[in-house]
């Protein structure tokens, strides 16, 4: 598993360092004024495809053939790409919430529920838009997985969009979502969670 | 203990079916895989493999079903696919390092040895390898984890021919422990004539034979000789016959040739073509 993991840092170094940048650029340019929503949720949306696009290499490579070869089980190579997935969707949560509390305290608007709630929608978008299209992939191949994540991006912008009628920019927010937080939060990682058992079991079933 | 039991095994797709195959290797043997291209040979590496999932007949790879904690068993299996399918990016050090934290006998100095042993840059990315440095370096991840049974699917293809032998001659020395064995399928028939104890010959998901090489080369001839030679000849000596501009030419059993009748040796390029061509 180690093996695995090592194999999709170096490959993620190497290939995804474009969306360390575009990260970096849309966490700056939210806290420097643009008040539109895009910048907060789009590195949130664009970081769920670096497992689809680490597939997408291994697909072009043979490399999908190949660990076949290698002493992995079938859930260890499906689950090396979610804990990827995990672990960069983490970092820019992190980053993506540092930047919306800073940008909070400098306009005096900081409440931790406003925060919070904020973090839960940009977890749950987060996770969603991997969560359709890897069990897609590792069941039809890379070439569907990418159609399920356009279409899914399309619902998640459209979702962002409506959030933006209800949400003031810079995180003003009036409502506060209570008991509803834990919920969503849980509904994130949950759908994620469902969605890494189903590519396991489309996984195996599949043949190289 | 055989290092390979293949029994009745059987798997179909849409067009091919590889149909009730049987093969036994030998711990301390090689055996040789010989068919034309969408035979079944790639077919029955990843069968092994479990690769792809049979349709009936059973796998037994180093006294272990198949099916049987693959994982375990894969530490013991060296594989080189037609197509190396490592990462482009990776440099051969990165494999190195990525392969260490996957098998649990990984040995890096055997590595390190076998990439100079093989002219292979460390730091130089898969991606600007050429075929055959590439097959090299599957090659060498395939001898460097303990491996006790290599399977081989046209490993030599790409190669030129003086590595070629470097690398036949490694797969010898492989073999040279008596618990190590090869199972290789190969275009390069005479790869195999000098690699192998035993052949198979695969054609359209059927096993035409499975004998030992030196048996087989053994018992069969090539004949030259005219209709009316080939006439009086006993028919069960008489194979397979082959009509040219000069005469006749057949494939036949030693055993039953008049001794004063000039034979050719056979080689197993010619046999297969011969069993595949005229055998239909």
């Amino acid at each position: 598993m180690k093996g695995l993991l090592l194999k999709d840092l170096y490959m993620t170094a190497k290939y995804c360092r474009a969306y360390a940048l575009i990260v970096v650029v849309f966490l700056v340019v939210s806290f420097f004024g643009n008040e539109n929503l895009f910048f907060v949720f789009y590195p949130c949306l664009m970081v769920g495809l670096i497992p689809v696009n680490l597939l997408s290499y291994d697909e072009r490579s043979k490399w999908t053939l190949y660990s076949g070869t290698l002493p992995y089980s079938k859930a260890q190579i499906v689950s090396g790409k979610y804990l990827i997935g995990l672990f960069a969707q983490a970092i820019v949560l992190i980053l993506t919430a540092i930047t919306q509390a800073m940008i909070m305290h400098r306009d005096g608007s900081f409440t931790f529920s406003g925060l919070m709630s904020l973090m839960a929608i940009l977890t749950v978008l987060s996770f969603v838009t991997s969560s359709f299209s890897l069990p897609v992939i590792f069941r039809w191949g890379v070439e569907k997985g990418r159609i399920a994540h356009a279409v899914i991006i399309g619902f998640a912008f459209a979702g962002g969009a409506a959030a933006g009628m209800v949400f003031q920019p810079g995180v003003q927010m009036e409502i506060s979502f209570g008991g509803f937080l834990p919920i969503m939060f849980l509904l994130g990682i949950g759908i994620y969670a469902l969605s890494w058992y189903l590519s396991i079991v489309f996984y195996r079933k599949r043949e190289a | 203990m055989n290092a390979l039991e293949i029994k009745n095994l059987s798997k179909s797709f849409p067009g091919f079916q590889l149909d009730n195959l049987n093969l036994t290797l030998p711990m301390g043997c090689i055996m040789g895989l010989i068919g034309e291209n969408g035979a079944g040979k790639s077919t029955t590496i990843k069968l092994i493999l479990d690769i792809l999932h049979k349709d009936s007949g059973s796998i037994t790879i180093l006294g272990r079903d198949n099916r049987e904690n693959i994982r375990l068993t894969k530490e013991d299996v060296g594989v080189v696919m037609d197509e190396v399918g490592l990462p482009e990016c990776l440099t051969a050090k990165q494999v190195g390092k990525v392969m260490r934290h996957t098998f649990q006998n990984w040995k890096q100095e055997e590595y390190d040895r076998l990439l100079t042993k093989l002219h292979l840059p460390d730091n130089k990315r898969f991606k600007d390898f050429s075929r055959g440095m590439k097959m090299k370096l599957g090659i060498a991840i395939a001898l460097s984890h303990g491996s006790k049974l290599l399977l081989l699917d046209e490993a030599t293809g790409g190669l030129d021919p003086v590595v070629r032998d470097e690398v036949v001659e490694m797969f010898h020395e492989f073999t040279r422990d008596p618990n190590h064995s090869i199972l290789i399928s190969s275009h390069i028939v005479s790869d195999l004539e000098k690699l192998c104890d035993y052949v198979a010959f695969l054609h359209n998901g059927k096993l035409l034979l499975c004998e030992e090489k030196d048996e087989l080369l053994a018992k069969y001839s090539l004949l030259h000789c005219t209709p009316e030679e080939l006439q009086r000849l006993p028919s069960f000596a008489v194979r397979y016959v082959r009509k040219n501009p000069y005469g006749m030419e057949a494939v036949v059993e030693r055993s039953g040739i008049p001794a004063d009748m000039k034979c050719s040796p056979i080689g197993l390029e010619e046999l297969f073509v011969f069993m595949v061509k005229e055998g239909r």
